[in-house]
């Protein structure tokens, strides 16, 4: 069976701590199902991306929407969680197992934890105190060394993304859209990565509604869908962190969907921090290695520029719900090649990209990473 | 909320702010060298202990001891507070000399150059620590 995307739907993103983590589910669900134009009982699976969870929260969910006994279970791939899910789901589809399967992406970030960022102990890195936005300036710092990427650079990724991310009625920012100067007197969070090249953490959740072909207007197609794990990065390693297991995963989506990156009309990437775009981007083959930074100052990536990413805002202004996050990204694209993504509406719509990548276990470039390239039919 | 305030953590937050103990994965400095495993077929250093076999070619490992000394990867500095590190505080990947690639604290925060000498003097509260050499 051919899997294509019947329907989306998300809560709003930002810090929402009265909200039961449920509620914000059902919001996406509730939306998703509509949109598909299905009712509850045509769901034969659920698929659900988290990481904090809370344990038991699938099940919590099922219970409010009346999906007894279905089959139906969590995944944890980091950031990469959401998609994760979504990117079962396509399998499933495609080999037959089912016929129709509800993914939900959800992490609730503002009940868990208070204080300075703790890293996980049992990480060895983590151990070290090593945070992840430090992670990424490790590797933001050998490109300023290496490729002479500069601060402005870095900056325009984050002041592009804030941009597009006040059209973005859900997103966690949308105030003013800061300057490259301001984002760069921000405070020093990991030199060279300051407080606004830093996506902000978040509450949300998306569904995502995958089936087999049936003719509807405004399914679109997935063309193809490949999710990686992690591979040694070490002492052989010459790319940044990260950008190995984006790669990968690219590689094979391009494969399966026939496709060049310049064939991507519009694409959502896991850009938490400036310099993951610009990474994400060379590993996607969107850009040579070494001159992903030109893409935001060119306007190559801007909304009206050659190839838009993330019109949405991405993670730097819709915010960060980790197991959230990716259903948050396909959401996007599918409004975008549907035409209906309003004052974000990006000219060229037919083909789109989502990628996310999750992270944190040292040694490793990445935890999961995931892409998968939708067409309108 | 500022990054750094307030801000979510992991599950296991370890014994030195406030959460129960968790077993120690960092690399072991035991003074004159890092202590590790090393493949017997391909030479692969891994700076980790308790691994059952080779990670790049499925060999056997034995016991290993690196260099001290070696070459920065890339380095950072941390201007948040992160668990009991209080900013400003370096950070580096160092290459150990035919040894693997292992995260040090710096004793002088600092961006270093790419390829700059490192040596590791010891440890601070378990974390290895690296000085620029002349
Ligand atoms: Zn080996």
């Amino acid at each position: 069976m051919n899997p294509m995307l019947w329907g989306v739907g998300t809560s709003d993103y930002g810090l929402q701590p009265e909200k039961r983590v449920e509620q914000l589910c059902w919001t996406a669900i509730a939306e998703a199902v509509a949109d598909a134009g299905i009712t509850p009982a045509d769901i034969d699976a659920i698929i659900v991306g988290s990481v904090f969870g809370p344990p038991g929260v699938a099940t919590r969910v099922q219970r409010g929407i009346g999906l007894p006994g279905v089959p139906m279970w969590t995944v944890e791939n980091a950031c990469a969680s959401g998609t994760s899910a979504y990117h079962e789901a396509v399998e499933a589809v495609r080999s037959g197992r089912f016929g129709c399967v509800l993914v939900l992406g959800v992490d609730q970030m503002s009940t868990l934890f208070s204080g300075a960022i703790v890293p996980e102990a049992t990480d060895p890195e983590g151990a070290s105190s090593l945070p992840l936005p430090g992670l990424y300036a490790l590797g933001a710092q050998r490109y300023v060394q290496e490729f002479g990427v500069t601060p402005e650079q870095l900056a325009a990724v984050a002041v592009k993304n804030k941009r597009n991310g006040l059209d973005n009625p859900r997103a966690q920012l949308r105030k003013a859209a800061p300057t490259i100067e301001e984002v760069l007197s921000s405070r020093m969070i990991a030199e060279p990565l300051t407080f606004l090249q830093c996506c902000p953490t978040s509450d949300g959740a998306g569904a995502v509604i995958v089936g087999g072909e049936r003719g509807r207007e405004g399914d679109l197609r997935i063309e193809a869908s490949a999710m990686v794990s992690g591979a040694l990065w070490d002492h052989r390693s010459d790319d940044v962190w990260g950008y190995a297991s984006v790669a990968r995963a690219a590689e094979q989506a391009y494969a399966q969907a026939e496709r060049t990156p310049s064939e991507i009309d519009v694409m959502e990437v896991h850009d938490a921090f400036t310099i993951g775009e610009i990474v994400t981007l060379e590993a996607l083959g969107v850009a040579p290695r070494g001159k992903g930074a030109e893409l935001a100052p060119s306007g190559h990536t801007a909304r009206d520029g050659v190839q838009p990413v993330n019109p949405s805002g991405g993670l730097l202004s819709r915010g960060h719900p980790l197991g959230g996050t990716g259903t948050a990204q396909i959401a996007e694209i599918a409004w975008q090649l549907r035409g209906r993504a309003g004052a974000r509406q990006v000219a060229r719509h037919r083909v789109g990209m989502v990628e996310t990548m999750g992270g944190g276990a040292a040694g490793m470039d990445g935890n999961a990473c995931v892409v998968t390239i939708l067409s309108r039919p | 909320m500022a990054l750094g305030e307030g801000r979510p953590t992991k599950r296991r937050p370890g014994s030195a702010v406030g959460g129960l103990p968790v077993a120690d994965s960092r690399p072991v400095f035991d003074g004159d060298a890092v202590v590790g495993v090393r493949c017997t077929v391909c030479r692969y250093p891994v700076a980790q202990n308790g691994i059952p076999w080779c990670p790049s070619c499925y060999g056997t490992v034995e016991p290993a001891r690196f260099a001290t000394t070696g070459a920065a990867w890339t380095s950072t500095v941390v201007g948040i507070p992160v668990g009991e590190r209080r900013p400003p505080f370096g950070l580096a990947y160092l290459d150990l000399d035919d040894g693997p690639r292992v995260l040090v604290h710096l004793v002088e925060p600092a961006i270093l150059r790419t390829g700059e000498r490192l040596r590791i003097t010891g440890t601070d509260a378990g974390d290895l620590v690296a000085e620029v050499t002349a």
